[in-house]
């Protein structure tokens, strides 16, 4: 049981710089004697560890590389070099109702998220009336999910999530949706996840959320690690600089 | 590479696991195909019925140009069968491309194995081909008192072979048009020309006249495909090097673009 959760060891990923000019023959040319790779380097060397049943959060400005991080946790994103391991089912909520047809049936969307995310039929027919209530759609299942409110389209999207069942919890920034009725409730099953040992990683741009929820938090800046700790003191580093250059 | 296992025991084992990863899904695979089938019905107010007409519109427009220049565009049934063989085909090109294009949503956040969305980009077309083959048999009952013989049997070899072939260009397409969109706005004009250079829209009479395209014929896949289908559907006397071309290329064509894809799927969510 001393196996992390989570073990990120020397990760870094490239991405292919795009840019508005044509890769023209005599840029490429250019290019090549200037001995520049035209890569961009998202993620340089980062490494952590997450406990099982800890509450871990990502913080830093746009761009810095949070959610390339999480892709390659939820692993749909290999790293270039280093090492990415999670142990334990994964439930990924980076966007909210992946997988999901607009076209068909909430009824129908419960069947292709939850099958989407690894689960089974049979799994999923016997949660499906708690995953309906969760959602508290009882009234609209058999409706295109296209008429939904975006209120009521996240509720069916978190609710599949957490019914997953998940060792590990990847979220992105999916906390604020729906009415505060609805969000104490998410608030309220994330900690039950907590409770059974389940992880969680968690990117907000809400630091309050981060130093009340997280009991540790990481510090991306740029692509590279800048702090990781206890998630108070992660947070009020980030806010003494980010207040003090006046960002 | 040195720590012990040789490279092919190394790869055997991983496309061991990943064909297993995939059989566990066969769920999703299947309410996938099904949705999006149901998808498209619920957009349009003839729905489903459009499988089924949109090659029927087809291939009235040919029998009437054509109809009248070649002898052949007068029979419509030997028109039809071809026409709805080579639209499975040419229908596995682009829905390849697009069923990995028009799923970025999902490859970036969840991890599975990514031949999933072109088998059940195929499954859903391979639901409207049975349709459309099922017109030609009744057509054919009902045109010419043509009652199916044992050849229809050759059917059950015929669907899942040119399914497998389909999806190894499906897989071709679908891993290609990642880095090179262009892909997708060649993909209507080779499927242009492959339609002209196969048997659909003129006579088999017509090769006697054209050497060109006789010699063409080997190297065309749908040649010996159309052919079979003929023999299993109208009755046409079966030539056994055409159900072995047919074979054949199936198995080359569809274990190159699988095997490809299943080696690139990797890097997919990098270029999107």
């Amino acid at each position: 049981m001393n196996r992390p959760a989570i073990l990120v060891q020397d990760v870094t990923v490239r991405f292919r710089q795009y840019s508005d000019k044509k890769p023209t023959l005599r840029r490429s040319l250019a290019r090549m004697r200037l001995r520049e790779s035209g890569f961009v380097e998202a993620l340089t060397d980062v490494s952590f560890q997450v406990a099982r049943g800890e509450a871990f959060g990502i913080i830093g400005p746009n761009g810095a590389g949070k959610s390339t991080l999480l892709r390659c946790l939820a692993g749909t994103l290999r790293p270039n070099s280093g090492k990415v391991v999670v142990n334990g089912r994964t439930s990924t909520l980076l966007q909210l109702g992946v997988g999901f047809n607009p076209e068909l049936s909430g009824r129908r969307n419960i069947y292709l998220g939850g099958l989407a995310n690894g689960m089974r039929k049979r799994e999923i027919d016997e949660l499906f009336d708690e995953i309906v209530a969760y959602a508290e759609l009882e009234d609209a299942i058999n409706r295109p999910v296209k008429t939904y409110s975006s209120g009521m389209f996240s509720r069916l999207a978190f609710s599949v999530s957490m019914h997953l069942e998940p060792d590990v919890l990847l979220l992105d920034e999916v906390l604020a949706v729906g009415d505060k009725g609805f969000r104490d409730k998410s608030m309220a099953s994330m900690q039950e996840v907590l409770a059974r040992s389940g992880t969680i990683v968690f990117v907000s741009h809400s630091l309050q959320s981060v130093s009340e929820f997280c009991d540790r938090a990481l510090w991306l800046e740029r692509g590279r690690v800048k702090m990781v700790g206890p998630a108070d003191e992660v947070v009020d580093a980030y806010r003494g600089l980010t207040s003090s250059t006046g960002k | 590479m040195t720590l012990s296992t040789p490279a092919s025991v190394y790869y055997a084992r991983r496309l061991r696991a990943y064909l297993s990863d995939l059989w566990e899904r066969r769920e999703f695979i299947w309410f996938l195909a099904v949705g999006n089938f149901q998808a498209r019905n619920a957009s349009t107010a003839l729905g489903l019925f459009w499988w089924v007409l949109n090659p029927i519109l087809l291939s009235f427009v040919y029998f009437v140009v054509f109809g009248l220049i070649f002898t052949s565009g007068r029979d419509i049934l030997y028109l039809m069968s071809g026409m709805f063989v080579f639209h499975f085909t040419s229908q596995s090109l682009t829905g390849g491309a697009n069923s990995v294009l028009n799923n970025v949503k999902l490859l970036a956040n969840l991890r599975f194995p990514r031949i999933i969305l072109p088998i059940a980009n195929l499954l859903e077309s391979a639901m409207g081909f049975v349709v459309s083959l099922g017109l030609v048999v009744i057509l054919a009952l009902a045109m010419k008192g043509h009652v199916p013989d044992v050849k229809f049997l050759l059917l059950i070899a015929a669907i899942p072979l040119q399914f497998y072939f389909n999806l190894g260009l499906g897989c071709i397409t679908g891993r290609l048009a990642v880095p090179f969109r262009d892909v997708n706005n060649f993909i209507p004009y080779f499927n242009r020309i492959w339609l002209y250079l196969s048997p659909i829209i003129w006579p088999l009479t017509f090769l006697d006249r054209t050497p060109m395209l006789k010699a063409l014929q080997p190297f065309n896949p749908l040649y010996s495909v159309i052919s079979v289908y003929r023999s299993a559907l109208l009755g046409y006397t079966l030539d056994p090097l055409d159900l072995l071309a047919f074979a054949g290329w199936a198995l080359a064509i569809g274990t190159i673009g699988i095997g490809v894809f299943i080696k690139y799927e990797g890097n997919i969510v990098r270029h999107l």
